[in-house]
């Protein structure tokens, strides 16, 4: 019985360490591990917030040859690497051309930048950043790279609070993008205004050319996800004429567990649709 | 943060029991919690995704030796039970059944034991959403699904009696790492690590 009892502190022990390795091996954010990137800061004008934007270039980049799409990341901090890695990935099983990938930073608070009317005093600031990013960001971009200047030609990618100001450019400026991955969106925010501004202005939007994927965690259950973001998806697929429009529910994955695989499973709809 | 909070809580738990093992065993009969083969355990408890689900819970343990426990849980959880009316948006229902079976090992000590499981079953869960806004009043959205259910389970039996206060803890291993090694995946174990309390009842 002695021996039995040290063994098997020796193994809870044993247990513990290799809980705790497992658990801090995983914590590494990816990097982006296969191709250029190129960075710098940028103020903005309209709300003052300066932004560390990364650009990440493939690595067979051609800066005279045929024009690039541009993927703009909201989260760029969290998910640039990830993004950039699945583009160079996807695009090369699917032998296309790849992107560029922008990777926009925090300015002031993601809560600022990414809501569209101000319920306190970290909301709001939507529409100060979308002005940034269509006047500053995309002209300089555009500029110093070899990026496809029309609309069909960029994409903005956020998730959450990013997918929120994604379904607001969508709805209220849709020149600037053309292409929207929106990923658990917080359409519940401010009693589903960003739902209203689409209905507000679908009538100038609906019949233009455009592509829409949508993703969600099958397991967001808080009693705010999953009706707006049905919501949105039928009035898209109700109203618009020239849309190339997709959903997914992620199995058993809950609000970040399915961030992800709903952006892989974006970014191939994009890459097979464009 | 979290990532540190789930391992601590994991490693205190594991700290935790093994100081109730002892070097020189003592004389059973004078000084050891008696051997339960058999107790039904029902109780009440919450999931740590900030106490919003209420769960109705029953766990029976057999020990057939005094160091081996095999162990069934079963539990009926109404989830976010404090926010079904949300900024137009109304939660019809919202519950799960989670049923596993366990596996595990049980120290005692003076007044009470401590069994540590490991459980896999099975977890159903259905919810339904509306919208309660005039122009999306026939827009819902809900899931019914089925999903694995794997983890660790802690339970204490405090008392010497034939009813005892008993506690459990359950710390889920899906999605992560079972589904999804990438830790972002712990929100979904997060959300429903349970707490709960009960009176037991030796049977045998």
């Amino acid at each position: 019985m002695k021996s039995i009892t040290g063994l098997t502190k020796r193994l809870l022990s044993a247990t513990s360490v290799i809980a705790l390795i497992l658990l801090l091996s995983s914590c590494k954010k990816e990097s982006f591990n296969s191709g250029i990137i190129k960075e710098f800061i940028l103020q903005s004008t309209a709300n003052g917030a300066t932004y560390c934007i990364k650009v990440g270039l493939p690595a067979n980049y051609n800066s005279s040859g045929g024009k690039y799409s541009t993927i703009y990341v909201l989260d760029g901090k969290e998910i640039f690497g990830y993004v950039a890695n699945k583009c160079k990935e996807i695009s090369d099983k699917q032998a296309v051309q790849n992107v560029l990938v922008v990777s926009i930073g925090y300015g002031k608070d993601r809560s600022i930048d990414y809501t569209p009317t101000k319920v306190s005093e970290v909301t709001g600031g939507a529409p100060q950043f979308l002005h940034f990013i269509e006047t500053q960001l995309v002209l300089k971009i555009e500029q110093e790279y070899n990026a496809d200047t029309s609309s069909a030609g960029r994409v903005i990618l956020g998730h959450s609070y990013g997918g929120l100001f994604g379904g607001y450019a969508f709805a209220v400026n849709n020149n600037v993008f053309g292409n929207y991955i929106l990923l658990s969106p917080s359409f519940w925010f401010d009693n589903l205004v960003a739902l209203q501004m689409e209905k507000d202005n679908r009538g100038a939007i609906k019949n233009r050319k455009q592509l829409v994927f949508m993703g969600i965690g099958e397991a967001e259950n808080a009693g705010r996800m999953q009706a707006p973001f049905e919501a949105f998806y039928q009035a898209l697929q109700n109203n618009y004429s020239d849309i190339k429009l997709a959903k997914n529910s992620e199995k058993n994955l809950d609000h970040l567990g399915s961030r992800n695989p709903n952006i892989e499973k974006g970014l191939n709809f994009y890459f097979q649709n464009r | 943060m979290k990532r540190f909070i789930v391992s601590l809580i994991i490693l205190s738990v594991f700290v935790y029991a093994n100081s109730f093992a002892q070097k020189n065993i003592p004389v059973i009969k004078e000084k050891t919690a008696s051997l339960r083969h058999l107790t039904i355990e029902p109780g009440i408890g919450i999931h740590t995704n900030f106490g919003t689900d209420l769960l109705f819970s029953n766990l029976v343990q057999w020990n057939p030796k005094k160091h081996i426990s095999l162990a069934t849980h079963s539990s009926f959880n109404i989830n976010n039970i404090s926010q079904r009316n949300f900024n137009g948006i109304k939660t019809e229902y919202n519950y799960s059944f989670n049923q596993k079976f366990g596996i595990g090992t049980t120290y005692y000590s003076k007044r009470s034991s401590n069994t540590f499981l490991l459980m896999a079953g099975v977890k159903y869960t259905s919810f339904k959403e509306i919208l309660v806004s005039p122009d999306y009043n026939k827009v819902s959205a809900g899931v019914n699904a089925f999903s694995p259910d794997y983890g660790l389970m802690y339970s204490l039996k405090k008392g010497v009696k034939k009813h005892f206060f008993s506690f459990r803890m359950y710390v889920p291993l899906y999605p992560f790492p079972v589904k999804d090694i990438n830790t972002w995946a712990l929100d979904g174990n997060m959300n429903n690590i349970a707490l709960e309390f009960g009176v037991g009842i030796k049977i045998k």
